[in-house]
C-alpha cells in the first residue's frame, strides 16, 4: 500500500482519535502546571501541583492500593478464566447457556453490576450473603463490617472486580484453545503425557498471545478502578481503599473540592506509571506492527 | 493461523470425549467422575456469577415493604409495581432512550471511521502503521479524568455539555483505539495476496475495502460492533461527567438512585432489570460469534 493511500483511509479516525484525544490531554498537561478553576484562566504555579501531590500520603496508599488489587485480581482472572475456559470448550449441549450465564456479569454496566452486588452484603437491604453463610455455618459467619472495615471492605470491592472481569478472561482464553493444534495434542498424548502435563507443556505455551492480551488488558482496566468504589466503598478514603481514579475524582470534581490543577497532576503522574506498566506490551506490538 | 469461520460446534465436542471414553474403557468411571465433578464447579460458578443480578430481579419484585428486608423474605405476593412506578415516576424511558441512541451512534460511527484505518494499518508496513498503533494502545490505557474533565470544560464552552451527540463522541474517541486495534488483526488474517488480484483487475484500495473486504470481515464486524457497543452503554465515568438531566443514561440514573429512599431504590433495581435483560439476550446471541470471531482475528498470539 502506497503511503498517500495510507494516509487517506486512516484520516478520519485520526482525526477523531488526535483530535478529542490529544487536546483534552494537552489542558490536562497544561492545568497540571496551574491554580485552575473551570471555566477559568489558570495562573502557572510551576510545579507546586506536582509537589502536592507528592507529598500527599493518600497518593502512595492509593497507588499501592490500586496496584496491589491490579496484581491480585490478574493472577486469579488468569487461573480460573483458564480453568473455566478449558471446563466449557469440553462441555456439548450446555456450552452454549454456561457460556451466556458466565457472560451476564461482564456484559452488566459495571456500576449497575456494583449497586447489585452491595445489595447482597449490607444488612440495610436483607444482606443475603451473611443469612446465606450464617445458615451454611451455624451463625459462624457473623455480621462482618463490608462496607467499613479494611479487610472485609477490600474483600467485596476485590470479588466484584474479580466477578465482572472474570468473564472476559474466560472468554479470550477459550477463543484461544479453538487454536490449539489437536495434532501436538495427540502426539503429546501418545507419548505419555498426564493431562497436567500436557497444559503446562503444549496448550499454555500455544495460547501465551492470549494470555499477554489478557494481561494488558487487565493492566490497563483495573489500574482505572473506578465504578465499583462507588457503591462498594463510601468510606473508601478513611479505610484506605481509594483508588487512584476515585483519589482523582474526589480531588477534582466531587463537589466542593474542584482543585483541576492538583487532580490533573496526578492525572500525568498515574499516565508515567502506566507507561511503565505497558513498557513491556508496547514493546511487543512495536516488534509484532513491523512483521506485517 | 488459518481462519476459522466456524466456530466449534457442541456437537462435534460431545462425539469427541465420547470416543475417548469408548477408547479408553479402564478410565471410564474415572471420567464420569470427572464429569460429574466438571458439572458440579460450573454449576455452582454460574450460580454465584448470576446470583447479583438474580438478586436484584428478585428484589425488584417484591413488595417494597419486604423487598430489603433483613433477614431476606423468600415467600411473598410478587408485584410489578416497581416497573409501573419506575415507568410513571421517573424519566426511566428518556435515560433508557439517550442509552440506546448513544450505544447505536458511536456504535456506527467507530466502526465507519474505524474500518478504513484499520485496513490501512493491516497493509502498510511502514514506521507510521507502528506509530499509530503504539499511540492507539496508549490513548486506549489513559486514565478517563486525564481526557473526561477537559472534555467537560470544552463541551461547556462550545455549549454541547448534557448533549447526546457530546456524549456519543466522547465514547467514539475513547472507544476508537481498542476498535481500530481489534479490526486491525481481523483483516491482518485476510490474505494480501487477495487485495493484489483485485488491484490488478482494476480495483482502487476503497473498492477493494468496500467490495472485497468488509463481506469478508463479517465475524470481525460483529465482534468489533459487540464490544464497542457494550464500551457505550455500560460507561458510567465519562457519563457522570459530561451529562446532566438531559442526557443522561441508565448508568448514571441507577448510580444516583443509591443512597435515596427504598422505593426509589426498588425501581433502581427495576431499572437494573429493564436495561440488562436486552443486553442478556445479546450475549446469549453473540457468545457463539464472539468465541469464533476473537477466534480468527482478535487474539492471534
Amino acid at each position: 500500500m502506497k503511503f498517500r493511500q495510507f494516509l487517506f483511509l486512516i484520516t478520519p479516525s485520526v482525526i477523531v482519535m488526535f483530535g478529542f484525544m490529544l487536546v483534552p490531554l494537552y489542558r490536562t498537561v497544561r492545568w497540571s502546571f496551574e491554580k485552575v478553576n473551570y471555566g477559568e484562566a489558570g495562573t502557572s504555579v510551576g510545579l507546586a501541583n506536582y509537589a502536592t501531590a507528592m507529598s500527599d500520603p493518600r497518593l502512595g496508599r492509593a497507588t499501592l492500593f490500586t496496584v496491589g488489587v491490579t496484581v491480585v485480581v490478574t493472577a486469579i482472572c488468569l487461573v480460573t478464566g483458564y480453568l473455566l475456559a478449558v471446563l466449557i470448550n469440553g462441555l456439548g449441549r450446555m456450552r452454549p447457556v454456561v457460556l451466556g450465564i458466565l457472560l451476564i456479569p461482564y456484559v452488566l454496566p459495571h456500576v449497575v453490576g456494583a449497586v447489585a452486588y452491595s445489595w447482597m452484603f449490607d444488612t440495610n437491604f436483607g444482606g443475603v450473603v451473611n443469612y446465606l453463610m450464617n445458615g451454611l455455618t451455624g451463625g459462624a459467619f457473623g455480621e462482618p463490617l463490608w462496607f467499613t472495615s479494611v479487610w472485609p471492605n477490600r474483600l467485596i470491592l476485590v470479588t466484584n472486580v474479580i466477578w465482572f472481569m472474570l468473564p472476559f478472561a474466560m472468554l479470550m482464553m477459550l477463543a484461544g484453545l479453538q487454536g490449539v493444534n489437536q495434532e501436538s495434542l495427540e502426539a503429546a498424548e501418545i507419548d505419555g503425557a498426564n493431562t497436567l502435563q500436557r497444559h503446562l507443556h503444549v496448550i499454555i505455551p500455544s495460547i501465551r498471545g492470549v494470555i499477554g492480551f489478557v494481561v494488558l488488558i487487565f493492566t490497563m482496566d483495573v489500574v482505572r478502578l473506578f465504578d465499583s468504589l462507588i457503591p462498594l466503598a463510601p468510606q473508601a478514603t478513611t479505610l484506605g481503599n481509594e483508588s487512584i481514579m476515585y483519589y482523582v475524582f474526589h480531588v477534582a470534581f466531587a463537589d466542593g473540592a474542584q482543585n483541576l490543577g492538583l487532580g490533573s497532576a496526578i492525572n500525568i503522574l498515574t499516565i508515567l506509571l502506566i507507561l511503565v506498566l505497558l513498557y513491556p506490551s508496547i514493546r511487543g506490538v512495536i516488534r509484532e506492527a513491523r512483521t506485517v | 493461523m488459518t481462519i476459522q469461520l466456524t466456530p466449534a460446534e457442541g456437537a462435534d465436542s460431545l462425539t469427541v470425549s465420547e470416543a475417548t471414553i469408548a477408547a479408553t474403557p479402564p478410565n471410564r468411571r474415572r471420567s464420569r467422575r470427572v464429569a460429574v465433578l466438571t458439572g458440579l464447579f460450573l454449576t455452582a460458578t454460574c450460580v454465584v456469577m448470576v446470583f447479583p443480578f438474580l438478586w436484584a430481579a428478585i428484589s425488584s419484585t417484591k413488595p417494597t415493604d419486604v423487598a430489603f428486608a433483613n433477614p431476606p423474605v423468600f415467600r411473598y405476593v410478587p408485584t410489578l409495581q416497581p416497573y409501573v412506578d419506575l415507568w410513571q415516576t421517573t424519566n426511566f424511558y428518556h435515560y433508557l432512550a439517550n442509552t440506546l441512541v448513544v450505544a447505536v451512534i458511536s456504535t456506527i460511527v467507530a466502526l465507519a471511521i474505524g474500518l478504513p484505518c484499520a485496513y490501512a494499518l493491516s497493509r502498510y508496513g511502514g514506521i507510521a502503521s507502528v506509530v499509530l498503533l503504539v499511540m492507539a494502545l496508549i490513548f486506549r490505557a489513559l486514565p478517563r479524568f486525564a481526557v473526561v474533565l477537559p472534555m467537560y470544560e470544552i463541551s461547556k464552552t462550545l455549549g454541547v455539555y448534557d448533549t447526546t451527540y457530546a456524549m456519543a463522541a466522547a465514547l467514539i474517541t475513547i472507544n476508537q483505539p481498542f476498535t481500530i486495534w481489534l479490526l486491525r488483526n481481523f483483516f491482518a488474517e485476510i490474505p494480501k495476496e487477495l487485495d493484489e488480484a483485485a488491484l490488478v483487475d482494476g480495483c482502487t484500495r476503497l473498492s477493494v475495502l468496500r467490495r472485497i473486504m468488509i463481506p469478508l470481515m463479517g465475524p470481525g464486524i460483529l465482534t468489533a460492533g459487540i464490544f464497542v457497543f457494550l464500551f457505550a452503554f455500560q460507561e458510567y465515568l465519562t457519563a457522570a461527567v459530561l451529562t446532566d438531566i438531559n442526557a443522561k443514561t441508565v448508568p448514571v440514573f441507577i448510580a444516583t438512585q443509591i443512597g435515596q429512599n427504598l422505593p426509589l431504590l426498588q425501581q433502581a433495581s427495576a431499572a437494573t432489570v429493564l436495561l440488562t435483560l436486552p443486553v442478556i439476550g445479546i450475549a446469549f446471541v453473540a457468545q457463539k460469534y464472539l468465541v469464533a470471531g476473537l477466534h480468527s482475528g482478535a487474539v492471534k498470539g
